[in-house]
Parts: C-alpha cells; structure tokens; sequence
C-alpha cells in the first residue's frame, strides 16, 4: 500500500530549507487573558485547531493556559498564535514557544538576556507588546529602553528571554 | 421576591469566578470573530389591564465580523393581537472600542446602535423598540470582570418612530427615553473547570430602567436569572422580570424569559 514520491520529498526538502528563517517551533504554551469561561475559552480552542499547523491542542481551563503541539517545520509565527487568540475576542498574557536552537539563531529573534544556548531545543518566552499582559509590557519598556528595536514595536521581530 | 432577590445579589457579591452572557442586556464584550450564533428568545408576560397573557418569540442571529464588530438581526413575533403574527425586526451592530485585560479579569467599553421596525399597535408610555415600537436606540457599556466577578452597566438613548402610518405614535405619549441598565453574574458551577464538556451553571441579577425624556414617567425592574452552558457551545437562560418601580403605563410588565442559544465558531478557515 505504502508509495513512495521522490519529487514530493524533494520539494519537501527544499521548502523546509527555505523555511529556515522561521524558528520551527513545535510546541507553544498560551497563557490567554481577560476571560474566566469556558464558552470563552472555547472560542480560543476553536480558533488555534482550525490553524493548519496544529497537530494537538490541550487546555487548562482554570488558568486558560493552551499547550499547543504543531506539526513538524512549520513556518508558524508567535504573530499567529496573537492573531487567533485576538480574533476570538481576548488577548495573550503569556507565550512560551518551542523551537530547535538553530532555528531562532536568525535577526528576527531578537534574545534579550544574552544566554547561550548549547542545547539542541529551547524554550523561550516572547516580551513583545501584545505577547505579555499590559502591565508587564509597561515593566519591560523600562528595563528594555535602551533596546531601540524592543520599543520600535515592529511586528516582525520578536524579542525573546530564554527559559531553559 | 426581596428574599429572593437579596439572596441572589449576595450570591453574585461572594468570590467566584463570573459571567457576563446576560440575558436581558449585552456587555461590551462580543462574539468571537468569525463566529455565528442562533438562538431563540421567548416571552411570555402577564397583562395587567385585561386577562392572560401576551407570548413574544424573538429568533435571533448574531455574527461577529472581527474582533471588535459584531452584527445581529431580530425578527419578532406575537400573539398579543389574537394570533401569532410577525410584527417587525431588528438590527444591531455592537463596537468594542477599549479593552485593557489582565490575567482573569478585564475593562471594556463598546458602542451600539439598534433600528427597529414593527407595525403593531402602540398601547404603552414604556418605549420598546425589542419588539413594541419601531424606533432606533444607540448607546455606549462598560464591562468590568474583578476579580472573577463580572459587573456590566449601559446608558442608551431611545427614540421611537410611528409603527406604520396605521399606527402613528400618539401625541400624549414622550417619543424619546433614557435607557440604563446595571448586571450581575456569577458562575456557580463547576467549581473546578475539568473539560469543555462540563455544564456551567451561572446566576445573574440584572436591573433594567427607563426614563421618558419629556414628562420624567421611569420605570425599574429587575431580572433575575440562571443560565446553563452545555457543552462550552450552548445555553439555556431562564429569567424572570419584575416590576420594581413605575410611574408610566406599562400593559404587560412579569413575566418569563426562555432563551436556547447556539454557536457556531469558525465559519470560514
């Protein structure tokens, strides 16, 4: 039954070298803020399992803490994770990702306390605006104010502190 | 009644997690984005100037465009002229405006708008536009989630229109009212969330009023009501209305409210 198809694992391949760029990242833990019910929750759920990169979602509804499982190399951005969550009418208060090391070693992951990173994964916390709650996003400006791109708000690069 | 509703109110005050999908008013947060909800709203109220009762049926469907734009159309339908007519419909559009969450609670404010049209008979200084009077209210609600306690107030003005050159409204009558609202709610059950499967069990108390800009006649009553969630997708609210205070005619003012809810999330990937 099992075929094979050479020009498909080819291309495949191709394509996860040019998604490179992205951090690959395979497991991402969401923290949502500003609901305390499950239809809300819900609501959330719905929107991450209808992105195409999601292989598992489960949910701590006390805290409404979503661990997301994704496919293998994706080219999934935290902007997605912020997007869905939003849509359904809430906000991030925490997101911690997943990713091979090699992958965020590029200049849209920006890593705030100068770590090194000698394991193969890493997980690490993204401080952007809109990926905290507003009140630690106020704290970071602070303690981040001499960092030019934290406070451009640009959002195509993610400032990030790692956690392992 | 007052045991009943001081019970209810402390209930509402004491510490637990809360909800904020009233029955009679809505708060200023909205329907998921890409989202369609259907439900069914029924009335049934007892007249007060003559036997029985008038019976109202509302279906209802709601659509969030995006995160902070939502749409609703009403039609309603009586019996309060002997058979069960369509009388008129409705539309409401709903624009979250501010928002500032945290961890478990949050601050909202939205906007709305409502124009409504019915061509029943006019009978009462109250100024209905869900279903008595054609007419148009617009407003602004503020929604405040503390500490797992959800509290939600609006302010609305209403202006009522002739239902049809059939039914002109009446010269004797102020054509334009303030409207405010103040709710409360609570969850009751679970205690402890497990899964989305879990039925909710909340507890509200709202208080609706009104005041007829000329001629000063309000009214104020209160709702209080309990409300289950199946299955994270459905509800069922169960409310009562009643009369608190008055100085206007009102033809039908208790009475039950029977809403069945559903939501469809994700309607296009």
């Amino acid at each position: 039954m099992k075929k094979s198809y050479p020009y498909l694992t080819l291309l495949a391949l191709v394509v996860f070298n040019f998604l490179n760029a992205n951090a690959q990242i395979s497991k991402a833990e969401i923290r949502a803020t500003g609901l305390t019910c499950s239809m809300c929750s819900n609501a959330i759920n719905k929107q991450l399992k209808a992105l195409p990169e999601v292989a598992n979602i489960t949910t701590d509804l006390n805290t409404n803490t979503f661990t997301v499982t994704l496919n293998e190399n994706t080219s999934i951005t935290p902007k997605t994770f912020k997007q869905s969550v939003e849509k359904a009418g809430f906000f991030i208060g925490s997101l911690l990702l997943t990713s091979k090391t090699s992958s965020i070693k590029n200049e849209k992951y920006i890593v705030v306390d100068a770590k090194t990173m000698d394991s193969e994964e890493v997980t690490y916390q993204v401080l952007d605006k809109g990926y905290v709650t507003d009140k630690e996003y106020k704290k970071l400006s602070k303690s981040l104010k001499k960092m030019g791109t934290y406070l451009a708000n640009n959002e195509d690069d993610f400032h990030i502190k790692i956690l392992n | 009644m007052r045991k009943i509703l001081l019970m209810l109110i402390l209930l509402v005050f004491q510490k637990n997690i809360s909800q904020e999908l009233f029955t009679v008013t809505d708060p200023a947060s909205n329907v998921p984005g890409n989202s369609l909800a259907i439900n069914t709203m029924q009335l049934l109220f007892k007249e007060k100037l003559e036997p029985g009762y008038n019976y109202h049926i509302m279906p209802e469907v709601t659509y969030g465009l995006n995160k902070n734009l939502m749409f609703r159309a009403t039609a309603f339908v009586s019996n309060r002229n002997t058979s069960l007519v369509t009388e008129g419909g409705s539309f409401f559009a709903k624009y979250r405006f501010f928002s500032s969450d945290d961890l478990n609670s949050h601050f909202r404010l939205a906007a709305f708008g409502r124009y409504s049209f019915n061509n029943s008979d006019i009978h009462q200084d109250q100024i209905e536009i869900m279903g008595h009077n054609s007419g148009f209210e617009t407003g602004i609600v503020a929604t405040k989630l503390i500490k797992k306690v959800a509290i939600s107030s609006s302010v609305s003005f209403e202006k009522a229109f002739d239902n049809t050159s059939k039914n002109p409204f009446p010269n004797t009558y102020g054509d334009h009212a303030t409207n405010y609202t103040l709710s409360f709610g609570k969850l009751m059950y679970p205690k402890k969330y497990t899964s989305y499967k879990q039925t909710n069990i909340n507890v509200m108390v709202e208080f609706v009023g009104q005041t007829i800009n000329e001629n000063g006649k309000s009214y104020l009553d209160v709702v209080p009501a309990i409300q289950f969630i199946i299955n994270s997708q459905a509800r069922i609210d169960l409310a009562y209305k009643q009369e608190l205070v008055s100085s206007m005619l009102r033809t039908a003012p208790n009475g039950v409210y029977f809403n069945l809810y559903y939501t469809f999330f994700n309607l296009t990937k």
